[in-house]
């Protein structure tokens, strides 16, 4: 479960970037969260795995308030919550596999993992993970000779090896075409309901975030503006959050077709 | 009424300040080439004509007798490059990390990190064989010691740059892993920095083959030491095949060299 109290940050330069955020996630939901650039959907989902620090407040991850968190303690926190990236953040020169088990760095060894000495298990695990986001066959491909897709893709897979409790995704689908999008969606739906592994993301596509959430959150200049079921959401709710009306660049459309 | 671009404005302040710099640089030069005191009498004179008729054809009549003795001071002297730059590919790595300002976040150590390989490049090779000859006596180790540090520097300044242009965005997801420092520069750095490292301390490599050349003359090893003896006893037909021999070796190590380097990144 994860709490916000009070939650603010505010930038050294004076910028608020969240204003007395109070919200609790549930483990196991799937959460989007909605906004325009700038709202603070990033500080927000930032916040939890300490990418970024509040400045004020309590953020409670698994029973823990984890802003005093530093050196050891932060990057037990961090093994626990896993995270993916708008541009996938894959290391382009190194194997598919080798970006895959670098996400069981958290539990390795310093000297284990810089011989490359990690567990059968581990490795059996990555192999796993790829199979479940079919792209095992580009097991001993580099990086950099896969599409977006599949290198987010493999990015989910590098999550998924870290075991986490949470996922947190950070606009996962913006660089993506939307037959590729929902297929990354969908992906991080299923492991969401397979896993019970509690994930939120980042999305300013409208009818994705009705499609694939339970709940959304509605952020508007650092403030929640709107908290409720994906199914209580219409086109008014996002004209609110969004304080203007809805434009043709807020949906995603194009539904994969399989 | 028409599409014309406006005029670009004029101020007479930079009118004024371009004629100033044109006489500065006039004067520079005028000041420079009269005070090194070009004799032209002299260049063109018949016994300049004389002595390059001594020596030039000399070069073009090579000892070749002495090719066996010449080439294995060749190959020394390629061993004294090889061994130097290896050497300096690897001191400058740590020092590459202490002035890349995205490593190391302290304006501080940066800028010391930035002294030292500055004043390291600011010793040419041949002082530094100087200095090591002195101290360790007349011998390829002397040349290996001056290559080492000679070329700490300018890797270290390249390398820095290479760090300074990695994806930082990796080294984010590696701590959002939950990753530790010295992961994330096995896991994260290294795969995007070696292949750079790597060519710049080979292209360093083939200046050194180069610069090595001439360490002999002050007594540090290498093909040098022979110049240095064909030169004094005035054997212009063994100066020419030394020379020869260089050439060859260089361009054959260059064209090795671009190969494996194109290859690389």
């Amino acid at each position: 479960m994860i709490e916000f109290k009070n939650l603010s940050l505010t930038y050294p330069n004076g910028t608020k970037g969240l204003k007395n955020i109070n919200i609790k996630i549930n483990e196991g939901e799937f959460v989007v969260i909605v906004g325009l650039s700038g709202a603070g959907k990033s500080t927000f989902i930032r916040s939890i795995n300490r990418l970024v620090t509040p400045t004020e407040g309590e953020l409670v991850v698994d029973g823990e308030n984890i802003l005093n968190h530093n050196g050891k303690s932060l990057r037990e926190l961090r093994k626990k919550v896993g995270m993916i990236f708008q541009s996938y953040n894959l290391v382009k020169r190194s194997t598919v596999l080798k970006n895959v088990i670098s996400g069981r760095l958290g539990y390795t060894g310093t000297l284990k993992s810089i011989f490359n000495m990690f567990p059968k298990e581990d490795m059996e695990l990555a192999y796993e993970n790829l199979k479940r986001v079919n792209i095992e066959e580009k097991l001993y491909n580099r990086a950099d000779e896969l599409s977006g897709g599949q290198q987010q893709r493999v990015s989910i897979a590098r999550v998924l090896t870290q075991k986490p409790k949470v996922i947190l995704a950070d606009e996962p689908v913006a660089s993506l075409d939307p037959p590729t999008s929902h297929q990354v969606m969908k992906y991080l739906k299923q492991i969401n309901q397979e896993d019970n592994i509690t994930t939120i993301v980042n999305l300013h596509f409208i009818d994705m975030a009705m499609e694939y959430a339970d709940r959304i959150i509605g952020m508007r200049a650092g403030e929640v503006v709107y908290d409720g079921p994906a199914s209580e959401v219409t086109e008014q709710t996002f004209e609110e959050i969004y304080g203007r009306a809805i434009r043709e660049e807020d949906m995603r459309g194009g539904e994969e077709n399989e | 009424m028409s599409n014309r671009i406006p005029p670009k404005p004029k101020s007479p302040a930079k009118v004024v300040k371009r004629i100033i710099i044109a006489i500065a640089v006039i004067a520079l030069y005028v000041w420079t080439i009269t005070s090194v005191n070009i004799d032209w009498g002299k260049i063109f004179s018949q016994r300049t004509i004389d002595n390059f008729d001594r020596i030039i054809p000399k070069f073009f009549d090579p000892a070749f007798g002495e090719t066996g003795e010449i080439l294995i001071k060749m190959v020394e002297t390629i061993f004294i490059a090889y061994t130097g730059s290896l050497a300096a590919a690897i001191i400058a790595i740590p020092l590459a990390f202490l002035c890349a300002t995205n490593m190391v976040r302290n304006k501080f150590l940066n800028t010391i990190g930035m002294w030292i390989l500055g004043a390291v490049r600011a010793f040419p090779e041949i002082i530094l064989a100087i200095i090591f000859v002195a101290a360790v006596g007349p011998n390829p180790f002397a040349g290996v010691l001056a290559i080492a540090i000679g070329s700490t520097g300018m890797l270290g300044k390249l390398y820095s740059e290479v760090i300074e242009g990695i994806d930082m965005h990796i080294i984010e997801a590696m701590e959002a892993s939950g990753a530790n420092k010295l992961q994330i520069l096995f896991y994260g750095i290294m795969p995007q920095v070696l292949p750079e490292f790597l060519s710049y301390a080979i292209y360093r490599f083939e200046i050194d083959v180069r610069a090595s050349s001439v360490l002999g003359i002050v007594g540090a090893g290498g093909i040098g030491t022979l110049i240095h003896f064909a030169y004094s006893n005035r054997n212009w037909d063994e100066v020419g095949m030394i020379l020869l021999v260089i050439i060859v070796t260089v361009t054959i190590i260059d064209q090795i060299s671009s190969f494996i380097r194109r290859r690389l990144v």
